[in-house]
This record gives C-alpha cells, sequence and structure tokens, in this order.
C-alpha cells in the first residue's frame, strides 16, 4: 500500500466514524434522556403550510397573548432578502426559505436553533425562472415548504422544488420550469406543496399551462401529472380531506372557477364544484366533514362535503356565504366557527354549520398573513406589524390583545409548543414565555 | 490528525493532479447528468460527497463544471462549493482563487448567474472592484441594468450641476443601452427636459401601425374560442357584420401612445362582449429569430405568417409591456402579423373601467428592435 492509498483509507476510516457519529448520537441520546428530547408530540411541531391539519389551528396549545417589539420576545433573528412564506419548526429546528437577488432568483433555505434563534445552517440555491412578483407581497420564497421530519421539501416561485435532508445536504432537486415551462405570474407562485405518503403534491397554476404534480418524495421523480388545461392564475394550496363514513382521503384543489377533488395516490379526478372566482389565493379548510373553500375578492365561500363524482355543485355545496371574502388571506376554522378576514380586515365570524354570521368587525390595517389560533385565541397579524388577538369559542367578538411589534408582517405567523414564530419583513421573531 | 489528514491529501492531490483526475471527472460528469426528472440524483448527491472532501484544489473545476445552463447540476456544483467556501473562511487566511473569480465574472460568455454570484465573493475580498467594473458594462447582457443606473445618475447629477451637455450626453448613452421600461423612459424623458426628443417606440420595436377591425359579437367570454372570417383569411376589403348587425370594416390605425399601446375602446369602440382583430405588415431585412412580446386587455391570439404564435386566455388583467413572450421566427421580406383581443363583459363592480388594448413588440433577447419596417399591406386602399 503506498502513501496515498494509506492517506486515503485513513480519511475513509475517519469518515466512517464521523457518518456513525452523526447519525448514531442522536438515536442514543433519544434513548437515554428525557422524552422532551426524543421525537415530539405533534402539538409542538408546525410542519407545513397552516400548521398540523392545514387549519391553521394548534388546539393543544395556548401562546402569549401580549408582547412587543422589546417584551415578550423569546429572540429575533434577521433574515436575508425577503419572502413571506412561513416558518415551520420540526423538533428543536426552525426553517424558513427567502429569496433574494437582482431577479430573486437567489434561494435561500435557512435553518435555525429554535432554543435561541442562532444558524444552524444556510443553504444558497439557483432559481430556474424567476417571475414578477409583488414589491412588498410577494417574492419568489411565497410558498411555505414542508418536511417529514427526514427531509425538508421547498418550492419555489421560480418553478423549482427542492429536497434536502435536515443538515442541508441537497437530496434531489426539480426544476419545473425547465421541464414543463416558465410560470407565468404577475404575483408569484405562492401554492405550499403538502405531503401525501410518499408523495409531495405540487399545484402550479399560471398563465401558461397550468398542472399538478407529485413527485415522490424520496426521488422527485413524477408519480403522476395533470395537465389543468381550463386553470390559470391561481395562488392557492393544495390540501387533503378525510371522507366521512370512509377511509378515503380526497386532495383537494382551488383554482380557476371551481374546487376539485382528486385522489391523492394517482390523480384521477373525483368531483368538482363550481362557483369559485378566477383568482383562487386562500387554502380550503376542512372540519364538521366539510371544506370550506372561497376565493376573492368579493367571491363565496362554499362549504362543501367531499366524497362526491362528477359535478356536485348542486348536491354536495353544503352552505354558500356571499360577503366578507379576501383576496389573500385564507379563512380559519375553530371549533363552531369559521373567521374571513379581508385584505381591508373586515372580519367575519360564521357558525361553520349553518354559514349564518355569528358577527363582523373591522381590524386595524391591511391583511395578507392568514391568521392562526392555538386553543383559546386567534391572531389576527396586520400588515403593519400589529396582531390583534381575540377570544376563540363564542359568538360574540372578544378582543384580548392589540400588539404592535414595529415591523411589517406579510407571512402568516406559525405556532409550536406554545411560542409564536411571527416573519416580518426583516426578521424572524420568537415569541414566546407564557403559556395558560 | 484530521487537519494534517487532509493537508496530505490536499497536498498528494495538488503534486499529482493525474492521480486523482479519472475519480474527479467522473464524479463531475456524475453530476452533470442530473436534471429533468430528478434524473442522476442519487449519483449526484455520492459525486458531491467526494468533491466535497477533495477541498480547495477543487474550486476552479467547481467553478467551470457551474458554468452551464443546467440549473439542477449548477445548483449540486454549487453546494459543494459553498460547503467548501464556508470550511475556508473559517480558516485564518482563507486561500480563494480571487482572479480567477474575477475573470469569470468579467467572461461575458460565462453563465450570469455565475459571475454574479462569484461577484458577491469579490464584494467581500475586493469591495473596489464592483464600483470600478460596472460602469463599464453597458453592453453585458447581465450587468446592463447596474450599468445603466449609474449613467442615469451621472446625467442626473450633471443636469443638477448646470451642466447639460455632460447631462445630455450621458442620458443619449443611458437610452442607447436601456431595456428595462422605467430605464428606457427616465433616459428619454431626461433627454427630453434637455429639448431632445428620442422615439421609444423605436427603440423597443413596438408596432404602432395597424389595420384594425370590429367590433363582432361575442357574448358573455366566448370570443377567444370563436373562428371569425379574419382568422382564415385577411382581406382588408371585405365588409363584415359586426355586433348589433352593424357593417364593419378594416381601418388604418397609429397610435401615437409613447409605449406603443392601441386603445381600442377609442380606436375601434367602447364595447363589451365583443372581438377585434388588428393587423400589420412588416418588413424584416433578414430571416432572424426574434422575440414577440405582447400583452393586452382582455386576452390575446397572435398568427405570424398565418401560424398562430401565441394565445393566451386571461381576462380583466390590463394591458402590461412584455406581459407574454414567443420566440418566433420572421421570413426576410414581408411578414404578416394578425392578433385578436377579446373584451370581456363589464366587471361586477362598475367603477371598473371598461378597459380594451393591445401592445407589441419585436425584438431580441435583450429587448432592443430588431430593424423592422412597417410597410403598407399590398390590398390595403390608401
Amino acid at each position: 500500500m503506498n502513501t496515498r492509498s494509506q492517506v486515503n483509507l485513513c480519511i475513509k476510516q475517519a469518515s466512517f466514524c464521523y457518518t456513525m457519529m452523526r447519525f448514531l448520537l442522536p438515536v442514543i441520546l433519544c434513548g437515554l434522556s428525557i422524552p422532551a428530547f426524543c421525537p415530539v408530540a405533534k402539538a409542538e411541531q408546525w410542519a407545513q403550510w397552516r400548521g398540523p391539519d392545514s387549519n391553521g389551528v394548534a388546539l393543544q396549545q395556548n401562546a402569549s397573548t401580549q408582547w412587543s417589539a422589546t417584551d415578550g420576545i423569546r429572540w429575533k433573528t434577521p433574515l436575508p432578502g425577503s419572502g413571506i412564506s412561513s416558518p415551520i419548526i420540526w423538533n428543536n429546528r426552525v426553517f424558513v426559505t427567502a429569496s433574494d437577488g437582482v431577479a430573486l432568483n437567489e434561494l435561500h433555505i435557512i435553518c435555525l436553533s429554535r432554543q435561541d434563534g442562532k444558524l444552524l445552517w444556510h443553504r444558497r440555491l439557483w432559481g430556474t425562472a424567476p417571475t414578477r412578483y409583488h414589491g412588498t407581497k410577494s417574492s419568489m420564497a411565497s410558498p411555505t415548504p414542508i418536511t417529514d421530519g427526514q427531509h425538508l421539501y421547498a418550492f419555489f416561485g421560480t418553478g423549482d422544488a427542492f429536497c434536502v435532508d435536515l443538515n442541508g445536504n441537497l437530496v434531489w432537486h426539480r426544476s419545473l420550469a425547465s421541464e414543463y415551462g416558465k410560470f407565468e405570474n404577475r404575483f408569484s407562485a405562492t401554492s405550499s406543496p403538502i405531503l401525501f405518503k410518499d408523495l409531495l403534491v405540487v399545484q402550479c397554476d399560471h398563465y401558461g399551462n397550468s398542472y399538478v404534480v407529485a413527485l415522490n418524495k424520496n426521488t422527485g421523480v413524477n408519480v403522476w401529472r395533470n395537465e389543468r388545461p381550463d386553470s390559470w392564475l391561481s395562488w392557492s394550496s393544495p390540501r387533503l380531506a378525510p371522507v366521512s363514513g370512509s377511509s378515503a382521503v380526497e386532495l383537494i384543489l382551488c383554482g380557476s372557477l371551481r374546487v376539485e377533488g382528486l385522489d391523492p395516490a394517482t390523480g384521477k379526478p373525483l368531483w368538482t364544484v363550481s362557483g369559485m372566482r378566477h383568482e383562487c389565493i386562500p387554502t380550503p379548510v376542512f372540519g364538521h366533514g366539510l371544506i370550506y373553500a372561497v376565493s376573492g375578492p368579493k367571491g363565496p365561500t362554499l362549504a362543501i362535503r367531499p366524497g362526491g363524482r362528477g359535478d356536485v355543485t348542486q348536491s354536495h355545496v353544503k352552505w354558500e356565504y356571499r360577503r366578507g371574502a379576501p383576496f389573500v388571506p385564507s379563512a380559519i376554522l375553530v371549533g363552531d366557527y369559521y373567521y374571513l378576514i379581508d385584505d381591508q380586515g373586515i372580519t367575519s365570524c360564521l357558525n361553520a354549520v349553518t354559514g349564518k354570521r355569528a358577527w363582523q368587525k373591522r381590524l386595524p390595517g391591511g391583511y395578507t398573513a392568514s391568521p392562526v389560533a392555538t386553543r383559546d385565541h386567534i391572531y389576527f397579524a396586520n400588515e403593519g406589524g400589529q396582531v390583534t388577538v381575540i377570544r376563540a369559542h363564542t359568538p360574540r367578538y372578544q378582543q384580548v390583545a392589540r400588539n404592535d411589534i414595529g415591523e411589517p408582517i406579510f407571512a402568516s405567523p406559525s405556532l409550536a409548543s406554545g411560542d409564536l414564530f411571527v416573519r416580518t419583513s426583516r426578521h424572524l421573531w420568537c415569541i414566546g414565555g407564557q403559556t395558560n | 490528525m484530521a487537519k494534517w489528514l487532509a493537508i496530505v491529501s490536499t497536498l498528494l492531490l495538488a503534486n499529482a493532479p493525474g492521480l486523482h483526475a479519472d475519480d474527479i471527472d467522473q464524479w463531475l460528469s456524475a453530476i452533470s447528468k442530473t436534471g429533468a426528472g430528478a434524473a442522476g440524483s442519487r449519483a449526484a448527491r455520492v459525486a458531491a460527497d467526494q468533491l466535497r472532501d477533495q477541498g480547495i484544489v477543487i474550486l476552479p473545476r467547481l467553478l467551470d463544471a457551474m458554468d452551464t445552463p443546467n440549473v439542477v447540476a449548477a445548483n449540486w456544483y454549487r453546494t459543494v462549493f459553498d460547503d467548501i467556501v464556508q470550511v475556508e473562511l473559517k480558516s485564518k487566511s482563507p486561500q480563494l482563487p480571487l482572479p480567477l473569480f474575477r475573470d469569470m465574472v468579467r467572461d461575458a460568455r460565462r453563465q450570469g448567474r455565475l459571475r454574479r454570484y462569484l461577484l458577491d465573493f469579490l464584494d467581500r475580498f475586493e469591495p473596489d472592484f464592483r464600483q470600478s467594473w460596472i460602469p463599464g458594462q453597458l453592453d453585458d447582457v447581465e450587468f446592463r441594468e447596474e450599468a445603466v443606473a449609474i449613467a442615469l445618475e451621472a446625467a442626473q447629477q450633471a443636469k443638477q450641476k448646470q451642466q447639460p451637455d455632460d447631462a445630455r450626453s450621458a442620458f443619449k448613452k443611458a437610452f442607447q443601452h436601456a431595456r428595462r421600461e422605467d430605464q428606457v423612459r427616465a433616459a428619454a424623458d431626461g433627454l427630453k427636459s434637455l429639448g431632445l426628443d428620442v422615439s421609444i417606440v423605436k427603440h423597443m420595436g413596438f408596432v404602432t401601425q395597424w389595420y384594425l377591425l370590429g367590433p363582432f359579437d361575442a357574448p358573455g367570454k366566448t370570443g377567444f374560442k370563436l373562428r371569425l372570417p379574419p382568422e382564415t383569411k385577411v382581406d382588408l376589403q371585405a365588409t363584415y357584420t359586426g355586433q348589433d348587425g352593424n357593417p364593419i370594416q378594416w381601418k388604418p390605425y397609429q397610435t401615437s401612445d409613447r409605449m406603443g399601446q392601441v386603445n381600442l375602446v377609442q380606436a375601434i369602440a367602447p364595447v363589451k362582449e365583443a372581438v377585434g382583430y388588428a393587423y400589420a405588415e412588416l418588413e424584416s431585412p433578414r430571416a432572424q429569430e426574434v422575440q414577440l412580446r405582447c400583452g393586452a386587455d382582455d386576452n390575446l391570439s397572435v398568427w405570424i405568417n398565418e401560424k398562430i404564435a401565441l394565445a393566451r386566455l386571461q381576462w380583466l388583467n390590463g394591458t402590461r409591456l412584455d406581459r407574454f413572450t414567443a420566440t418566433v421566427s420572421l421570413r426576410q421580406g414581408v411578414n404578416r402579423i394578425l392578433v385578436k383581443i377579446c373584451q370581456g363583459p363589464q366587471h361586477k363592480n362598475p367603477a371598473v373601467s371598461n378597459n380594451w388594448s393591445l401592445q407589441l413588440r419585436f425584438c431580441d433577447k435583450t429587448g432592443a428592435a430588431v430593424g423592422l419596417k412597417p410597410i403598407l399591406p399590398a390590398n390595403s386602399t390608401p
């Protein structure tokens, strides 16, 4: 064996030891330590757009209701570039995306320590084809990433989907814009991907050839892909909904003029409901056996019973409410009440079962972020940085607090274990310290 | 120990370049094969790990490899490059190949994203480089906008200092090289304020001389799919039955809008639920591949020499510059351009104005006019 071979052998052995320790150490520690360090309960994760149940709600917890830019802040960390994607939280890590550069085609995936907000790693990547975007209300980093605890999946308005491991190492990259055509969008794509079993589902509705694609999350390879010839620009995210009385799960897509149900495993179209507006931004919520879909501005909310076949507009729409629809913020369902906030702050609370309005109230400011809720409270963040906290589960408007963080908020907040994570135009803030 | 091993390994590699060359070539090649459908990802991951282990000696090879139009492969190389550089930056005296970075930034044949990436590095180590180099990049496809911005700034400063000759010269330079709308407008406005009129229409290649026909009746939003007579044959002498049974004919029209917009509400009629057509003939000095860039309110379809070149279904979104782009081929001599522009129903909100308009140009990849000359259609009646 010559010198070079010996050196290479040493390197390989050292590398093997390092690799083994890197993977085994957490397992060993987990086995020895208290449950808090082991895989954590659902309430401690916010792994995707709109949280554990895709409804924007963390029902098992409460969070701070009062803070300011200087009080009640656990940490805040500056972020590069711009973005309105929400942070996601998995165990002791917080992940967030951003974009910058002349055309916003410089993409960032950032991992912070949940404990203190310190940077753990920062992966920079190039995007394929940046589109037009709204100067303040969107960037190429508008879609929220998602994690299954093994990998992180990030989709960007440049038409790129990335899979990285939780240490930031690239696993695969799909340049959908190269393969299927550059996105034609005026506010940048915002649709956040979702996971269904081994599939990563990405909805790509734009002025050009729209489609929805399901990628094998491990390899990035297409499992199925549906053209959406009658859909054009929309920004809504797909979601899953169970079908009452069966084990079936349906993939729900909001797009131009209709809501659609598909078989998530195959992409097979199941049903459609007409009545949406041309451009859909909010993501539907689910509860009481119903999908609540809204499209605006001034479009309707449709409460749809999943499980149909064909055009079920006449048979599966339980109720329709024609006022108060937002253009951008998604609605939220908390218990028996469904809350809408439009872009100008008009907030409506409906009975989720009947669709009857319980109250309406104008909140200050303009709204891009979608509301989030804990067990007892709902948080409405306006573009000026004010967050109005109201009491949930009541038939009347009850304001608990209004807090000003002093920086514009366009991204929807996230919640995990009693901490509220707020992305402003400059920082990621962790608001914590009080639960009740 | 690990540090020592790494140093020995690096020295071996540096002193015996042929020793690892095959491996390195194979690893780089494995990554180059990534692309559509996530092909080659697994092999790329293995190769990336191997390349990362090589340390800074591999950076020049990585940079060459990153200079690829394959963005997927470029990202794989970049992750390796970044990881190596991050480690190097933690050392007391980082040894990065800055002269190579400079050469690659200057080389306009390289991928723009790679050049920008390296320029960002240079900002950290040679902060004066950008300031001294950018102003000269007025013809650089990647850095043109920054260079024009500097020229505009110089022009404004000269104007403020009451130096009209210098200001005019700088505005001229900016206008000549500007491709972005706001910069073109700013340069043209600057020149106008100094007594010099320039044509944005000519500079950007807008088509402004048309024959217009309409309105055809198209109830609701049916217009986009309707097949009306001009789509079969353009006959500038023909008379058709238009909306409300009125006879309609082609009529010449030239827009005076500085950005080449054609307001069909004024040029045809303030109607709703209708279809209009615009027709032009353009002479090209040679057969050439060019960019068709256009936008319309509500939607449009474009035929070039009787072949559909672009069709976009959209409603109520306004006419915006370069909203849609398609690469098209023009023949030497006369080229016939037919555009169909649909007008939808009145918006539910009566306050939303009843726009119906078109904007269309032919340009090169940078956005500059390509020397087309409008000509009078052969079967028109002057």
